[in-house]
C-alpha cells in the first residue's frame, strides 16, 4: 500500500525541548517544515498515513511550565501539553466546566486521552474536534507565542478551515484560558458517533445563563456540520433574553438546524445531519438549563 | 536521522537501548526487547491491541516514538505476571472465560490495570466505558467486563 | 449422562500463555537472519502491469520479485483447496498480471528492516495500462461490460467467462410453480446485505524459512496448516516432505484465513530468492484490501397456506464476489442448503449466481451465506407471521426442518438426516425468558423511545461430512499417547481459532481414558508430525476435529487393556477404566473384581520397561454426518425515534449445540457472535468508492468501525440457554456451535425492530441515517 501503519517510515530530525523558548526559536528557524510533538496521537497518525511530512518533530511533553491546569477566580487556564486525561479528572472542570468536561469523556479510548492534548486537538483543525465547540461557547482565548511577542486570540477566530488555523508557523499555542462561569451559567455538551469510540457525527455545546426563569445569554456551537467549528447566532439570539419554554428550546433548536450547512461523509449524510442538529441542539439546551438550576 | 541512547525502565529492569527518532515504542519493545505481549492491531490508535502502562498509564505504543520515552517506566503484559505468580487481573480473565484468541487480551488487561489503580471498584459502566477503545472482536465483551468486575485483590 | 471432564468449566490449556503475553502468534514468529517483507498493491481497480522496474529498490538492497520474474510459478490456482479439484474455480497467480482491484499485491519486496522494505517499495516503478472498472454488480452483467477474466479454469477445465459471471447454480425440488398456484397468500421481498470486514485482530502473517534441504518451513496466519502445505507444494513442484507448516495461535480468523492468504506465495518466493527468511506481517490497510465477507442481493418468495403451512418458495441470489473466486461456487450450494434447510418448502427452487467485479475478493466470513440467507427467510417468515396473522413463534414450529428430516449441510450434494433438535425447546423457553406473551404490536407503542422484541432462529452445519463423499473434503486425524508416567499428549492438527477446540480436544481424549484434564496437554505440532486435517472451517472443529480424537483415543484405550491384560493376565474385553478421585489415580480393573487392578501410570511405566512400545495411536476419520447446531435469538431493541439510533437493551441467546463440552466457551462464541451480529445489523459495510474503486475507509478501521463494550447489553441483561439434546454421532453427543450462534442475529434484529417501529427492513446495516430516513418516509418500508 502508500502507507505502512506498521511502522513510521518517515525522516526527520527529533528535538527534545525543555523549555518554551527553546521551543520558539526552533519554530522561527524551521517554520512549516517543523511540527510539534505532544500526544501525538494526531500528528504520528497523519505522518503515517502520509498527510505530513515533517522535517523536525519538536518534542514538548518534557518542556517545564506547559503542563497544567489552573482554576481561580480568574477561570481555568490550561496549559498545551496538559493530557486531556487530566484535564477530565480535575475536580473544577468536572463541577464548573460540564460541556468541556463532557466532550472530553466522549473522545477516543482512554488510552489516546492519556496521551493527547487539547491544544492538539485545537490545532489540528478537524471540524468535528470535540473540545472546540465547548470552547467556543465559554468564550475561551488562546495564547499564541512568538519568540519576540505574545498574542491572545478568541477560540471562534482560532479556526479557519478544515485543517486550518491563524496559528502561524513560528507560533506556538502555549495556554487555554477560559472565563469564569458565573453563578447561573449551565453548559453541556452532546455528540452522536457511529460507535462509542468515534469521531463526531455532529457534536454540539451549550452553555447559557440564567435569572429566574429567564435566559440571559447563550452559545450555542456546532461541530462537522461546516468547514471548521462554528457559533450559531441565530440560535443564540432566540433564547437570550427570554423566558425559558420548552417552545423556545425547540423554537432555538429549529434556528440552530437552519443555520448550519452540513456534508455527506463517511461517517453521516448532510440530511441526517440537519434533521438530529435539532434533536441534540434541544437536548443540550435543556440538559444546561438544568445545570443552571432551571425547570422546564 | 541520527540514532540516540535511550535509557528506560521495562518493567521494572533499566534498559538502554540505541534507538532511530522515528522509531515506535511497540516496535523497540517487540524487535528490540523480544518484548511481544503488545500486538499490532491498526497502527493508528484505534484498537488498543498495542496498550502498554507508560508511568502507570494506559498508553498506546503504535503512536509513541521511543526517544520520547527517556526516563520512562514502561509496563507491559509480561510485567504484570508470571505463569507462577498471576496477576489477580489475569487470574480472573482465565476464571471467567475472558480469552478466545487472546490477542486483545494484553492491551485488555493493562487497560483494565490502569482502571483499577484509579478506581478499585468500579461499577459495570465505568469499566465498558474505560475499556471503550479495546477492541475485541471474539467475545462480545461480557466474560471481559465480568473478569473486571469480579477482580479478587485488585492491585 | 456424568461426565468426569466433559461439560466442566476448566482453564484454556493456553490460557496462561495468552494472559501473560507468551502465546506465539504468526506476527510474534521471529527467525534469525530474517529480512522483512512487504507488498506493492495496485491503486487501480483494473489495470494491466506492463512493465516494473525495480531497480531502485534493488539499489537500496531489497530484494523483489514481480509477476514476470521466472520465479513466479505461472500456475492458476485457487486459494482455498477444501473442495475437490474438480470442483474447485481457479483465476489467480502468485503476483498478478493484470491487477483486479486496488490493493492486490503486485510486486513483493524483501530488505533487512520493515522500514527499509517499505521505503524500497516506494522506489519500485510499476508501468500500467489502466482498464475500465466494474465497480457494480449490475453493470458487471450488462451485455458489453468491461470483463474480469476471458478465462478460467475449473480443476482442469478452461472456462470462458460471460458477462463477469463467475459461477452459478440452480437447484429445483418438485414443481415450484405449481405449488405457488396452490399457495393462499406469497409474499416476496427483496434483501440486500453488505461488504463487511472480518476484522480479526490479528492481520495476516506469513513467515517463511529456506531449509537447508531444499525445503520449507512456514509459520502463517491460517485455519488450515495442511491445506497450505499441499498449495504450496504444488505451485513450487516441492515434495511435501520438505514443506512443513508449523500449528500456532491464530489471533482471530472468522473465516478469513479459510484459503491460504495471498501473501503467503509471496513471502515464500521472496525467501526463495533471497535465500533467506522473510517475514511478512500485513499493516491493517494491507489486510482491509485482502479480503471481504461475501455481499449478497437475495430475492425471496414464499407461499403459504392459510393453515400456516408453507408449500412454495422461491429465492434468487446474487453475490459480488469482486476479483477472484476463493469460494463461490461452494457458497452457492451451502446458501441453497441454508436455504433448504430452515423450513420444509415442499416445493421449492434457488437460483444462485456470482458476479466478478473490480473490489476486494470475498471470502467466507462466520456462516459463509448463512447469516445473509437467514435474514432473507427469518425477515420474510416473520412479514408473513404479521400478514396474514399467525403467532410467530407457532409459524414457526409448524414448518422447521427438524428430527428425521433431511439437512443440507453443504449444498445439494452433502445430505444427512437429523438425529438430534432442540429447536421446539429453545422456542418455548426463549419465548418464556424475553416474556413473549406481554409482547405489544408496534401500534401501541409512541414517543420518542420505543422498544419491541422479535425472534428469528437458524442453525449451522457441524462440518461437511456426508453418508457419502460429495464435493468438500472432510476428515481429521489425531494422534494420541499416554506417556511412561501415565500422562497424556494430543497431538491435533486442528486450529483453534479461539473458540476453544483445543480444551475440546484434550476434555475428550480425558474423558475416554478417564485422565484428569491437567494430565492431559496439546502438543506443538505442525504437517509433518500430523496426519492431515481439512480446516478449522464449517463449524467442524469439535465434531470432525475432535471426532477423531475420540476415534484415536478408543483405540489408545484398547492398546492400554491389552498391556493391563498382559499384567494382570487377564482378557482385555474384561478390563475396565476409571478415575479414582480419592486417590487421584486412573486404574484399569477387572469387571466385577474392582480389587484387582492397576494404574494407568503402573501399565505405562512397565510397558516402557518390558519394551512393549509406546501406547498410543495415529488414525484419521472421516464423519458421516453433518449435524445441525440450532440456535435462536430472542432480542429486544430500543429505537430513538428522533435520532434513528437503535440499541439493545436485552438479548436473549439460545443453543443446540449437542452436548456442551466447554460451557463457557459455547456461552462466549453466543455472546461474541452477538456483538458481530449487532456489527453486521448496524454499524458495519466495507464499501468502495464507485468512482475510484477505492476502499471507502482506505483500509483504516478510523472509518470502518465495529461494535465497542458499549454497544452490547449489560451482562445481567443477557440470558444464555443451552438446549438439552445429545447428538448420537457426535464425540460425547456434541456438535458445533462457531458459526450457528451469529446465524439468526441480524434477523431477530430485524424482526424486533417492526415490533418497535413497525418497520421492515430490506438492506443493513440499519444505520440512524436509514431509520430516520425510514420513519419519515412512507413509514411501511425500510428499504
Amino acid at each position: 500500500m502508500a502507507t505502512d501503519t506498521r511502522v513510521l517510515a518517515a525522516e526527520f530530525q527529533y528535538l527534545e525541548a525543555h523549555s518554551t523558548g527553546e521551543v520558539l526559536t526552533w519554530l522561527a528557524e524551521y517554520g512549516t517544515r517543523a511540527k510539534i510533538l505532544a500526544g501525538g496521537t494526531d500528528l504520528l497518525v497523519r505522518m503515517k498515513t502520509g498527510q505530513m511530512k515533517p522535517e523536525y518533530v519538536i518534542y514538548i511533553k518534557k518542556v517545564a511550565g506547559l503542563d497544567y491546569i489552573q482554576a481561580d477566580e480568574a477561570g481555568l487556564r490550561i496549559g498545551a501539553a496538559t493530557s486531556l486525561m487530566d484535564v477530565e479528572g480535575h475536580a473544577a472542570v468536572k463541577t464548573g466546566y460540564s460541556a468541556l468536561y463532557e466532550a472530553i469523556r466522549s473522545m477516543a479510548a482512554t488510552a489516546i486521552r492519556n496521551m493527547g492534548t487539547i491544544a492538539g486537538n485545537l490545532v489540528n483543525a478537524s471540524p468535528a474536534a470535540d473540545t472546540a465547540p465547548p470552547l467556543l461557547v465559554y468564550d475561551a482565548v488562546l495564547q499564541l507565542e512568538l519568540q519576540d511577542g505574545v498574542r491572545w486570540v478568541p477560540v471562534d477566530e482560532f479556526f479557519l478551515g478544515p485543517g486550518k488555523t491563524c496559528l502561524a508557523p513560528e507560533e506556538l499555542l502555549t495556554e487555554i484560558s477560559i472565563p469564569p462561569q458565573d453563578p447561573g451559567n449551565g453548559s453541556s455538551f452532546l455528540k452522536l458517533g457511529r460507535v462509542a469510540i468515534d469521531i463526531a457525527k455532529i457534536n454540539v455545546a451549550v452553555s447559557l445563563q440564567r435569572s429566574g426563569r429567564d435566559c440571559t445569554s447563550c452559545r450555542i456551537a456546532f461541530g462537522s456540520v461546516a468547514p471548521r467549528p462554528i457559533r450559531i447566532q441565530e440560535a443564540e439570539a432566540v433564547l437570550t433574553g427570554k423566558r425559558m419554554s420548552n417552545e423556545l428550546v425547540e423554537a432555538a433548536a429549529q434556528a440552530g438546524a437552519a443555520a448550519i450547512k452540513p456534508i455527506s461523509d463517511n461517517r453521516s449524510t448532510r440530511e441526517y445531519r440537519l434533521k438530529v442538529s435539532r434533536v441534540i441542539l434541544g437536548e443540550a439546551l435543556r440538559a444546561a438549563w438544568q445545570r443552571a438550576g432551571g425547570v422546564l | 536521522m541520527e540514532s540516540q541512547w535511550l535509557k528506560l525502565r521495562v518493567n521494572g529492569k533499566e534498559r538502554q537501548l540505541f534507538v532511530r527518532p522515528n522509531a515506535l515504542l511497540l516496535n523497540v519493545l517487540r524487535d528490540e526487547l523480544g518484548l511481544m505481549g503488545a500486538k499490532y492491531g491498526c497502527g493508528l490508535g484505534e484498537c488498543a491491541a498495542c496498550t502498554v502502562l507508560v508511568n502507570g498509564r494506559n498508553m498506546l505504543a503504535c503512536l509513541i516514538l521511543a526517544v520520547t520515552m527517556e526516563g520512562a517506566e514502561i509496563t507491559t503484559v509480561e510485567g504484570m505476571g508470571d505463569y507462577d505468580r498471576l496477576h489477580p487481573l489475569q487470574q480472573s480473565f482465565l476464571d471467567n472465560g475472558a480469552v478466545q484468541c487472546g490477542f486483545c487480551t494484553p492491551g485488555m488487561l493493562l487497560t483494565a490495570q490502569a482502571l483499577l489503580e484509579k478506581n478499585p471498584d468500579p461499577s459495570e459502566e465505568e469499566i465498558r466505558d474505560y475499556l471503550r477503545g479495546n477492541l475485541c472482536r471474539c467475545t462480545g465483551y461480557a466474560a471481559i467486563v465480568q473478569a473486571v468486575k469480579e477482580v479478587k485483590h485488585p492491585a | 449422562m456424568e461426565f468426569q471432564v466433559i461439560g466442566k468449566i476448566l482453564q484454556r490449556k493456553d490460557g496462561v500463555a495468552k494472559v501473560c503475553g507468551q502465546e506465539t502468534y504468526a506476527s510474534d514468529v521471529v527467525v534469525p537472519h530474517m529480512l522483512y517483507g512487504v507488498t506493492l498493491r495496485s491503486p487501480y481497480p483494473h489495470a494491466q502491469v506492463l512493465r516494473v522496474d525495480t531497480s531502485a529498490a534493488e539499489a537500496m538492497g531489497a530484494v523483489c520479485v514481480t509477476p514476470d520474474a521466472p520465479c513466479i510459478p505461472n500456475l492458476i490456482y485457487n486459494e482455498r483447496t477444501v473442495s475437490i479439484p474438480e470442483k474447485t474455480y481457479c483465476d489467480r497467480r502468485v503476483l498478478p498480471l493484470r491487477a483486479r482491484h486496488v490493493g492486490e499485491a503486485i510486486v513483493g519486496v524483501a530488505a533487512e528492516t520493515e522500514e527499509l522494505a517499505f521505503k524500497a517499495m516506494q522506489a519500485v516503478k510499476v508501468e500500467y495500462k489502466v482498464l475500465p472498472a466494474v465497480l457494480d454488480l449490475d453493470e458487471a452483467m450488462a451485455e458489453g461490460a468491461q470483463a474480469l477474466y476471458d478465462n478460467i479454469y475449473l480443476g482442469d477445465q478452461k472456462l470462458t467467462v460471460k458477462n463477469n459471471v463467475a459461477c452459478e447454480r440452480i437447484i429445483t425440488v418438485g414443481d415450484p410453480e405449481a405449488a405457488f398456484a396452490g399457495a393462499d397468500y406469497i409474499a416476496e421481498q427483496e434483501y440486500e446485505l453488505p461488504r463487511v470486514y472480518h476484522h480479526q485482530m490479528e492481520t495476516k502473517t506469513a513467515v517463511c524459512r529456506p531449509d537447508p534441504n531444499g525445503g520449507i518451513t512456514v509459520w502463517a496466519t491460517t485455519q488450515t496448516i495442511h491445506n497450505i502445505r499441499i498449495l504450496l507444494g504444488r505451485i513450487y513442484g516441492l515434495p511435501l516432505s520438505k514443506v512443513n507448516v508449523k500449528k500456532l495461535a491464530i489471533g482471530g480468523s472468522f473465516g478469513s484465513s479459510i484459503q491460504m492468504n495471498s501473501i503467503i506465495p509471496i513471502c515464500v518466493a521472496l525467501a526463495l530468492k533471497a535465500k533467506r527468511p522473510v517475514k511478512m506481517a500485513s499493516s491493517r490497510e494491507d489486510d482491509l484490501h485482502s479480503h471481504t465477507k461475501f455481499p449478497a442481493r437475495i430475492k425471496l418468495k414464499i407461499g403459504v397456506k392459510k393453515d400456516g403451512r408453507v408449500v412454495a418458495a422461491d429465492m434468487l441470489a446474487q453475490v459480488d464476489i469482486g476479483a477472484h473466486q476463493i469460494n463461490a461456487f461452494p457458497l452457492l450450494g451451502c446458501m441453497a442448503g441454508w436455504y433448504a434447510s430452515l423450513y420444509k418448502w415442499g416445493d421449492f427452487r434457488f437460483e444462485g449466481r456470482t458476479i466478478y467485479t473490480n473490489k476486494v475478493p470475498a471470502c467466507a466470513m462466520q456462516g459463509y451465506g448463512n447469516p445473509q440467507v437467514n435474514f432473507a427467510v427469518e425477515s420474510l417468515m416473520d412479514l408473513i407471521a404479521t400478514e396474514c396473522g399467525f403467532d410467530p413463534i407457532e409459524f414457526r414450529l409448524k414448518n422447521y426442518v427438524g428430527i428425521g428430516d433431511e439437512f443440507w449441510g453443504q449444498g445439494p450434494s452433502v445430505k444427512s438426516i437429523i438425529k438430534s433438535c432442540g429447536v421446539e425447546e429453545m422456542l418455548q423457553k426463549g419465548a418464556e425468558l424475553i416474556g413473549w406473551a406481554d409482547r405489544r404490536p408496534h401500534e401501541e407503542k409512541t414517543g420518542r423511545y420505543r422498544r419491541g422484541i422479535g425472534v428469528a432462529r437458524g442453525f449451522h452445519t457441524s462440518g461437511t461430512g456426508g453418508p457419502k463423499p460429495g464435493e468438500v473434503v472432510d476428515y481429521s486425524s489425531a494422534t494420541v499417547k499416554i506417556n511412561e508416567d501415565g500422562t497424556v499428549d494430543v497431538m491435533t492438527p486442528v486450529m483453534d481459532l479461539g473458540g476453544g477446540t483445543g480444551e475440546a480436544a484434550v476434555k475428550v481424549a480425558a474423558e475416554v481414558l478417564n485422565v484428569p484434564y491437567d494430565r492431559v496437554d496439546l502438543s506443538l505440532v505442525d504437517t509433518k508430525t500430523t496426519g492431515y486435517d481439512v480446516c478449522t472451517h464449517a463449524t467442524r472443529g469439535v465434531y470432525c476435529g475432535c471426532g477423531a480424537v475420540y476415534h484415536v483415543a478408543r483405540q489408545v484405550k484398547q492398546k492400554l487393556f491389552e498391556y493391563a491384560g498382559r499384567i494382570l493376565e487377564e482378557l482385555p474385553r474384561d478390563l475396565e477404566l476409571e478415575y479414582d478421585a480419592k486417590k487421584d489415580v486412573t486404574i484399569v480393573y477387572v469387571r466385577g473384581f474392582k480389587q484387582k487392578n492397576i494404574t494407568i501410570d503402573e501399565v505405562a511405566r512397565l510397558a516402557q520397561i518390558y519394551s512393549w512400545g509406546t501406547i498410543a495411536a495415529t488414525d484419521s476419520l472421516r464423519q458421516k454426518n453433518c449435524p445441525p447446531c440450532f440456535v435462536a435469538h430472542f432480542l429486544e431493541v430500543e429505537v430513538d425515534t428522533w435520532t434513528g439510533v437503535v440499541r439493545v437493551p436485552r438479548a436473549v441467546l439460545l443453543s443446540d449445540t449437542g452436548t456442551p463440552i466447554n460451557p463457557d466457551m459455547v456461552a462466549g462464541q453466543l455472546i461474541g457472535s452477538l456483538s458481530r451480529g449487532l456489527g453486521y445489523a448496524l454499524y458495519e459495510e466495507t464499501e468502495h468508492d464507485r468512482e475510484t474503486g477505492r476502499l471507502k475507509c482506505n483500509g483504516f478501521i478510523t472509518d470502518d468501525k465495529i461494535p465497542t463494550t458499549c454497544e452490547m447489553p449489560r451482562l445481567d441483561d443477557i440470558q444464555v440457554y443451552f438446549a438439552h439434546t445429545y447428538e448420537p454421532t457426535g464425540p460425547f453427543g456434541a456438535k458445533g456451535i462457531g458459526e450457528a450462534a451469529l446465524n439468526s442475529v441480524a434477523s431477530a434484529l430485524n424482526n424486533s425492530l417492526y415490533n418497535a417501529i413497525g418497520i421492515r427492513f430490506y438492506r443493513i446495516p440499519i444505520t440512524p441515517e436509514r431509520v430516520l430516513a425510514a420513519l419519515e418516509g412512507s413509514g411501511r418500508d425500510g428499504n
